[in-house]
């Protein structure tokens, strides 16, 4: 699918328990294209036969050209991307990369923009927040943490907007009340938020009671591809039958057989693999964040980096 | 309504409240006494303000009678007026605000120019053309546009070329495209009709 370019871990720092951060450089000669704030690449792991692919914002200055920075949480519950990341990644150590793609830009005709961070969400807000400082835009920061200690990117943040980032602790109680945040707001604000699911349906409910339209709320969030149960899929159109096993998502196994399927996000945000379910004897087991509530019941769509099937065999048009 | 040729030219959906919305700005420029009963009657929850673009002379009329309870009537003796209480309106509004224009195009693609300036989305904006049909033609060779035109070929009010008006419709410009109509062969010019009432 996407053309992949090989990068080289210069540096790895330790910033919370749990939390670590990679800079990477370009394996050979040249530099790295620019991006737009809110991109993220997609990581090539070797963990085992085929490499295990996850995706991560980038979190520096847009237009760095020799350094890419992203952080990552250690998921205890994870498939082993993060933990790879954490245990078996070193300094030196070479990578392939898919380069960045932007499911969450920003709209530079706002007039103002609220950007909020949950945890390890702060990644994409943090090369947003940098655009938004070098255009002169109008921002605020909101960014809420676990505890004292995982505020990672503070410093970082304040040096970007001086006194417009507020911070929300979670021993401390303190937490971010959608309704008052989001109300009262001038016509033409913007909101993206990336954070954990709950935080993120909290914020759009706010939004929608509140009047706000789609086209000025914005959200990310990646999934992790859950395992689950294996169960049997047949590709109509390059003849080939296989199971697939609980540890490895649909896209991984249906790669694993050597067919070329489509992807790009691997983590159920952009659309991009989707596939046409021609028979399926079981439930679809929808675990994307695409695919509308009609396409889900129509049953007639799969998004394969994240959903499988419960049971039975799924008939795909591949 | 039937769908245009050219992919460019507006389609206006019938005008309906927008019930997600928390505040609402009506822009009227035109007289059309059914379609104001029929928002009238059902108006939407929140607040509600009706900018009205009317000869004062024109005394009372459908816009500004029988509005509803929580409207405030704002009236314009111009369409300059008109913009000024609208621009006044959108300084001060909120998100959650829907903007509803209707009147003739040339009104109400300058009020949606205005609200584009506030950086608000077209999901925000609903348009409805009423009263008269006149174009406002923008001329691609001197970049003027010529307002109020009723026919297919005009004199542009900036480089006097005649230009046919064409359907291709700018929405940041506000206008339909006018192209010299001799430009080929000078002094070619056939006699104008008058196709936009």
């Amino acid at each position: 699918m996407s053309a992949s370019m090989q990068v080289e871990i210069t540096r790895i720092r330790d910033l919370a328990p749990g939390i670590r951060e990679f800079s990477l450089s370009p394996a050979g000669e040249g530099s790295f294209p620019v991006y737009s704030g809110g991109s993220h690449i997609v990581l090539s792991l070797p963990l085992g036969a085929r490499p295990h692919r996850n995706a991560y914002s980038l979190l520096g200055d847009p237009n760095e050209r020799h350094t890419w920075r992203i952080a990552v949480r250690k998921q205890e519950d994870s498939r082993g991307g993060s933990r790879w990341l954490h245990e078996q990644a070193r300094e030196g150590m070479k990578l392939d990369i898919a380069p960045p793609m932007n499911l969450f830009p920003l709209v530079r005709t706002g007039r103002r923009h609220i950007l909020v961070a949950g945890g390890i969400g702060v990644t994409p807000i943090l090369s947003q927040a940098r655009e938004l400082a070098r255009i002169g835009a109008d921002f605020e920061v909101h960014y809420a943490y676990r505890g004292p200690e995982f505020g990672v990117f503070s410093d970082e943040l304040e040096a970007l907007a001086p006194g417009r980032v507020h911070h929300y602790v979670q021993s401390r109680r303190e937490q971010i009340e959608f309704r008052s945040l989001l109300s009262g707001r001038p016509l033409g604000t913007h909101f993206y938020i990336c954070g954990p699911a709950g935080m993120v349906a909290a914020s759009m409910e706010a939004g929608h009671t509140l009047g706000w339209p789609e086209s000025h709320l914005h959200s990310e969030q990646f999934l992790a591809p859950a395992g689950g149960e294996a169960f049997d899929v047949k590709l109509a159109k390059s003849d080939k039958q296989f199971t697939v096993p609980s540890e490895l998502s649909l896209l991984e196994a249906i790669e694993q057989q050597g067919v070329d399927a489509p992807y790009l996000c691997r983590g159920g945000a952009c659309g991009q693999c989707e596939l046409e379910v021609l028979e399926a004897s079981g439930e679809l087991l929808h675990h994307d964040l695409y695919l509308s509530a009609a396409e889900r019941a129509s049953g007639r769509k799969i998004m394969t980096c994240v959903s499988r099937l419960k049971g039975g065999c799924l008939t795909l048009n591949l | 309504m039937s769908t245009p040729a050219t992919k460019s030219q507006p389609v206006y959906p019938e005008l309906e409240w927008d019930r997600t919305g928390t505040h609402h700005i009506l822009f009227v420029a035109a007289e059309d006494a059914a379609l104001a009963r029929r928002l009238y009657a059902s108006p939407p929850a929140g607040t509600l303000t009706v900018i009205h673009v009317a000869d004062p002379a024109a005394g009372e009329t459908a816009w500004n009678k029988d509005l509803p309870p929580q409207a405030l009537h704002l009236a314009a003796p111009s369409l300059g007026d008109g913009l000024k209480l609208l621009n006044d309106a959108l300084y001060v509004a909120q998100m959650g605000t829907r903007i509803y224009l209707a009147g003739p195009e040339d009104a109400i693609w300058q009020a949606s120019q205005m609200a584009d300036g506030y950086g608000v989305g077209r999901d925000e904006v609903r348009h409805a053309q009423i009263g008269s049909k006149a174009r406002p033609v923008f001329c691609v060779h001197c970049r003027t546009i010529t307002r109020g035109v009723h026919t297919n070929l005009v004199a542009c009010s900036g480089c006097d070329r005649t230009l046919f008006v064409r359907d291709h419709f700018s929405r940041r410009l506000g206008a339909y495209m006018g192209f010299q109509i001799d430009a080929e062969v000078p002094g070619d010019v056939p006699a104008a009709e008058v196709i936009y009432p």
